[in-house]
């Protein structure tokens, strides 16, 4: 009789076991249904707590995390399509100016009422116009492609000196006609990971805007600094200075410093040298004081070890 | 999307006719993966905004929105868990548990999550940080760039989608500050991550998306790049 109640209890308690047991799986499956279904709905309105310390939570909180980076992805590319429309209007709107002259000289020539040394005139004008429109196109083409990741920098480990020396060699002829002297001091020679030809040509952009906007006679100096991660390689000149609620807005497309009247330029030298610096994990830093020195430091990634 | 939402946040301490307004009606939006400065003078209000928005302490008035979800109103242990799975922090002094080797530090907020570690994942960090030769060692055994990059180790590992660092570079020297600036703003986009960072040091700070500047509690300027 007692052996037949246990086996009778015993049946119970396995068949309540069982019921419960299916009925917790079942409910955990259901609650990951719904789950998913708002990632498949992209709603991160989701009927569960994420914030609390069971693994219900956990999972939901995840979900939220992908549907995140799903509509990350998503608006990136529209990001990228907005970009490339401000730098459509940005280019035209830039280009307009040096047009405008041009067609006016050009209109001049053809009226004819002028003498020679103006008919010179206005052609060398007109032929400045040209020139300056034909850079312009190919910085704003250049960096609509970097932007966009339509160019890709191929960094490789190489050596800074060479591409550091490229970048004086290039702008050695603009610093002699004003007489300015570029000062190296001695580093040794270490492997960075960088593209060559991309990174000297944003050198380039920082020695010549120091060159523009030193005072003849003067020096600019250039060093190399290696530090734990990165290695910092700094270009100061003595020339007008930025100030300082400028320092964030000279690496802007265009932009073009209140003392900058008078230069000439586009506002794109910087803007550029910061997009390579960026595209190869670098930045750069600018630190000035008004009428003293103003000194861009870049910094590029050391190998790793 | 603005991961970072403030409205009319506020935070009072002590009672009339003594009370300090620390946060007194800041409005503020910062989007999804920017990179956000805030600079202001000692006492101006900038690390009690960060707390606010890490959750770490409570507002006496406004909300703070992340991500969508009121945090203001939330319950200590919620704003805990919150904090351990969306917010990685790093502080200016660095706060590494000194009995704890490298490693160990950099996955203990995963542990403590019940989360199993992401080999791979932290050691692409711990590679990224420059910190590979040093996983064994003790934080005393490092200097203060070295113990600033594990505490930043630390906040990426459990690949939170914002980091707020409060004075990061604070206790380091020129050199290495603009070394570990490098280091935030190249993870922060590498693991598209949305950063904010305090910092008096307008060296720093002209690295930044934006540039929100408070003075008393209250922003007087928000400058861009």
């Amino acid at each position: 009789m007692a052996l037949a109640v246990t086996i009778i209890i015993a049946v119970a308690i396995c068949f309540l076991t069982t019921l419960f047991s299916y009925r917790y799986v079942r409910k955990t499956f259901d609650s990951i249904d719904q789950v998913l279904d708002s990632v498949l709905a992209r709603n991160t309105e989701l009927p569960f707590e994420a914030a609390a310390d069971s693994r219900l939570s956990k999972l939901t909180h995840k979900a939220v995390k992908i549907i995140q980076m799903n509509t990350m992805d998503i608006s990136q590319t529209k990001q990228e399509k907005e970009i490339i429309q401000s730098f459509i209007s940005d280019m035209s709107h830039q280009m307009k100016t040096p047009i405008s002259g041009v067609a006016m000289y050009t209109d001049l020539l053809l009226e004819g009422r002028i003498t020679e040394a103006e008919r010179q005139e206005f052609l060398s004008r007109i032929k400045t116009g040209t020139e300056k429109l034909q850079w312009m196109m190919d910085s704003l083409v250049k960096m609509s492609r970097l932007e966009v990741g339509a160019i890709e920098l191929s960094p490789v480990p190489t050596g800074i000196k060479q591409t550091v020396s490229d970048s004086i060699s290039t702008v050695y002829g603009a610093a002699a006609k004003k007489n300015i002297s570029i000062q190296t001091a001695y580093f040794e020679d270490i492997s960075l990971l960088h593209d060559r030809k991309w990174t000297s040509e944003a050198i380039t952009n920082i020695l010549e805007n120091a060159i523009k906007y030193s005072p003849s006679n003067g020096e600019i100096n250039l060093s190399v600094e290696t530090l734990p991660i990165y290695t910092k390689i700094s270009v100061t000149d003595y020339g007008i200075g930025i100030a300082l609620d400028e320092w964030n807005s000279i690496f802007k497309r265009f932009y073009r410093g209140r003392n900058a009247k008078g230069v000439d330029g586009a506002g794109l030298g910087l803007y550029l040298a910061s997009l390579i610096f960026q595209k190869q994990g670098g930045y750069i830093l600018v630190n000035s004081k008004l009428g003293k020195y103003t000194t861009f430091s870049m910094f590029l990634q050391n190998c790793k070890k | 999307m603005s991961v970072l939402k403030t409205e009319a946040l506020k935070k009072y301490y002590g009672k009339d006719p003594n009370t300090v307004k620390a946060l007194d009606g800041v409005d503020l939006e910062i989007q999804e993966g920017e990179f956000v400065a805030i600079a202001g003078t000692s006492g101006s209000g900038k690390s009690t905004l960060l707390h606010m928005l890490g959750g770490l302490d409570t507002p006496t008035g406004g909300k703070v929105i992340v991500s969508g979800k009121d945090i203001s109103g939330m319950t200590d242990e919620q704003l805990t868990i919150f904090r351990r799975r969306n917010v990685g922090f790093v502080f200016q002094n660095y706060n590494l548990v000194p009995i704890l080797n490298v490693y160990e530090n950099i996955v203990l907020p995963i542990e403590l999550d019940g989360n199993a570690v992401d080999e791979g994942f932290v050691d692409n960090i711990i590679e990224t940080l420059g910190l590979s030769e040093k996983k064994n060692n003790l934080p005393n055994n490092l200097s203060g760039g070295q113990q600033q990059r594990v505490a930043i180790a630390r906040a990426l590992a459990t690949k939170p989608s914002i980091l707020l660092a409060d004075e990061p570079t604070g206790n380091l020297d020129s050199k290495t500050s603009q070394d570990v600036l490098g280091i935030l703003k190249m993870t922060s986009t590498k693991f598209h991550q949305t950063m904010v960072m305090i910092t008096h040091n307008e060296q720093i700070a002209q690295l930044a998306d934006r540039v929100i500047r408070i003075e008393d509690g209250k922003i007087v300027a928000v400058e861009g790049r």
